[in-house]
């Protein structure tokens, strides 16, 4: 458990899709964020990120946090992986950016601060590729629907 | 020729994507490029044929980080062109803006990119685990810059909150004083981060650059002025062309601007600082001194500090600007389209950013020009590593890309706005 966790917190277990809805399969956090907000579930927050170091201010506190995210594209595009980043240990790929931090990055940065939420899920999808303007590719947008059922099962558990 | 190409990695924190190549010949560095690969982005052509109200929107889009400064630049150079000048109290809600986006982009380049360069660490993750309670207080000194953002802008990133003539919605006195109290804890902050960087160990470099800024006849600039330099260049935004000129070189994407008759020229804080340091309160100008600064400095790799500086002067520039406040009678000036020509600059945080638009008969883009900093900068970039590569051709590899990498961030270059990062080549002949 994080010591940053607050055992008193009563703050809604939150979902952050990250990405940008504008680079091709880089859009399916802010995606599953847009579909699972509509379920309108009690106690649980959704937001949209495009800077994973403006995570660190919003799930601080929190019992839960899960987060979807792209992943670099490998085998099979459209495949969906949940990881627990606190528990197991992720090898993240080099960064190209700059200005922002890294989602494992601000894991990292996180966990030297004392600024994590007690459980951090996350959820990945393969990814078949980033072309600016370009919109969800079929697979991966077919992977939007079945993000959302797992994550609220989730949500619903927890 | 024979050539060796040595190639050093990639180089972090620096916003674009790009590669420094290094030309070495009988030990000395020939040349030094910074070559851009990133795609142009035709963001000019793109506002072509569109109405000048979907302008701010727009190039806002051009940077994740400053996107204040473009849409500063473009409601100015577009009022002009409008014939419509907006002071009173929606210009002090923008200069409030510009302040938000100051603290936020500084803090982050200086905390999270700069810092780790002068600490010895590999990055910003590193450093924190023995300066901890120094990259918190710039996580919350950023998070006051985001909140000013918030409000004013709408949103953090590309905010949508800003138009020709003024802004769609007013905060409320209450959203402001919540404001006001976060800004009360931010200039103690502030100082704090300044006197953390006013102790890093600074390596002995000068040149003896142009330095070019806005100069206000009582601010420091940020909204307009005169643009002004060390050379004693003193012009109206409209002047631009005369004086400045941008030029397409093969190896890279990103126009290179330079002054027609004399070359190369720095915009940017240590610039601003350099030119205005009498447009400073005198209690920045204190804290400035303490800090090791006098009213000049050409050491690039002390702009960490002149950034600090200016965090602390935004800080309380929002603080007093917010204690200023009479909400206006509106959220924006009326205004009806008509043909003109207008030019205008701000200082984004990086430094001084030029748009010019010309309007048809019913407010449609004919032509839009945008000079941004980095592009400005891109010669000085190239001849401060040319120069500063040479005084340690003796020094292991290493040590010469390490260099490299932090006087390249001594610019805080957004590369994505001239046209992610960077490989460094050496080619030895």
């Amino acid at each position: 458990m994080s010591a940053g966790f607050d055992l008193r917190s009563s703050k809604p277990l939150l979902l952050a899709g990250i990405g940008n809805p504008d680079r091709g399969d880089d859009g399916f956090g802010p995606a599953v964020a847009a579909r699972f907000s509509k379920l309108s579930l009690p106690n649980v927050e959704t937001i949209a990120c495009r800077r994973p170091l403006d995570l660190l201010d919003r799930w601080q506190g929190r019992r839960l946090v899960i987060l979807v995210d792209a992943a670099l594209p490998h085998e099979r595009p459209g495949r969906l992986f949940r990881l627990e980043p606190l528990r197991q240990k992720v090898a993240p790929a080099a960064l190209s950016s700059t200005h922002s931090l890294g989602l494992f990055e601000v894991i990292a940065l996180g966990r030297t601060l004392d600024l994590l939420p007690h459980r951090l899920v996350l959820y990945a999808v393969e990814a078949l590729g980033f072309s600016p303007g370009a919109a969800l590719s079929p697979l991966v947008a077919a992977a939007v629907g079945k993000a959302v059922r797992r994550i609220a099962r989730e949500c619903r558990a927890a | 020729m024979p050539t060796k190409k040595l190639s050093l990695g990639q180089l972090a924190r620096v916003e674009g994507e790009g590669t420094l190549e290094l030309a070495l010949r009988d030990g000395r560095v020939e040349t030094a490029r910074l070559r851009i690969f990133e795609p142009p982005r035709f963001f000019e052509a793109l506002l072509r044929g569109r109405a000048f109200s979907e302008v701010p929107d727009i190039v806002a889009r051009i940077c994740g980080i400053c996107p204040v400064a473009y849409q500063m630049s473009s409601v100015h150079a577009l009022e002009r062109a409008l014939g419509l000048s907006v002071g009173g109290e929606l210009r002090l809600l923008r200069r409030l803006l510009y302040c938000g986006e100051w603290i936020e982009s500084h803090v982050l380049h200086i905390v999270m990119l700069h810092a780790p360069d002068f600490l010895g660490y590999a990055d910003a993750v590193a450093m924190a685990r023995d300066h901890g309670s120094e990259v918190r207080r710039g996580l919350a000194l950023k998070r006051t810059g985001n909140e000013i953002l918030r409000l004013l802008g709408g949103r953090e990133i590309h905010p949508v909150n800003v138009k020709v003539g003024g802004f769609y919605r007013l905060p409320t006195r209450a959203e402001l004083d919540a404001l006001r109290e976060l800004l009360e804890g931010a200039r103690r902050e502030a100082v704090a981060l300044l006197r953390w960087v006013a102790r890093f160990p600074m390596p002995d470099y000068e040149r003896d650059y142009e330095f070019v800024a806005l100069r206000h006849p009582s601010e420091y600039p940020m909204n307009e002025g005169r643009i002004v330099s060390s050379s004693g260049l003193s012009l109206s935004p409209e002047e631009f062309d005369a004086e400045f000129e941008e030029r397409q070189l093969p190896h890279s994407t990103a126009l290179y601007c330079a002054l027609r008759r004399r070359g190369s020229y720095l915009v940017g804080p240590l610039a601003r600082y350099n030119l205005n340091f009498d447009r400073l309160p005198p209690y920045v100008q204190s804290l400035a001194e303490e800090a090791g600064l006098r009213s000049a400095c050409r050491n690039p790799f002390q702009s960490i500090v002149v950034r600090a500086v200016e965090v602390v002067f935004a800080c309380e520039e929002a603080f007093h600007l917010l204690a200023a406040y009479e909400p206006p009678e509106g959220p924006s000036i009326p205004l009806s389209p008509s043909p003109g020509e207008g030019h205008a600059c701000t200082e984004a945080p990086r430094g001084m950013l030029y748009h010019s638009y010309r309007l048809d008969r019913d407010g449609t883009i004919e032509k839009a020009r945008i000079v941004p900093p980095t592009s400005q900068n891109q010669a000085s970039i190239e001849e401060d590593l040319r120069l500063l590569a040479e005084s340690l051709l003796g020094e292991p590899e290493e040590i010469l890309c390490g260099r490299c990498e932090q006087a390249i961030r001594n610019y805080d270059p957004c590369i994505s706005c001239s046209t992610h990062f960077l490989r460094l080549a050496i080619r030895r002949s």
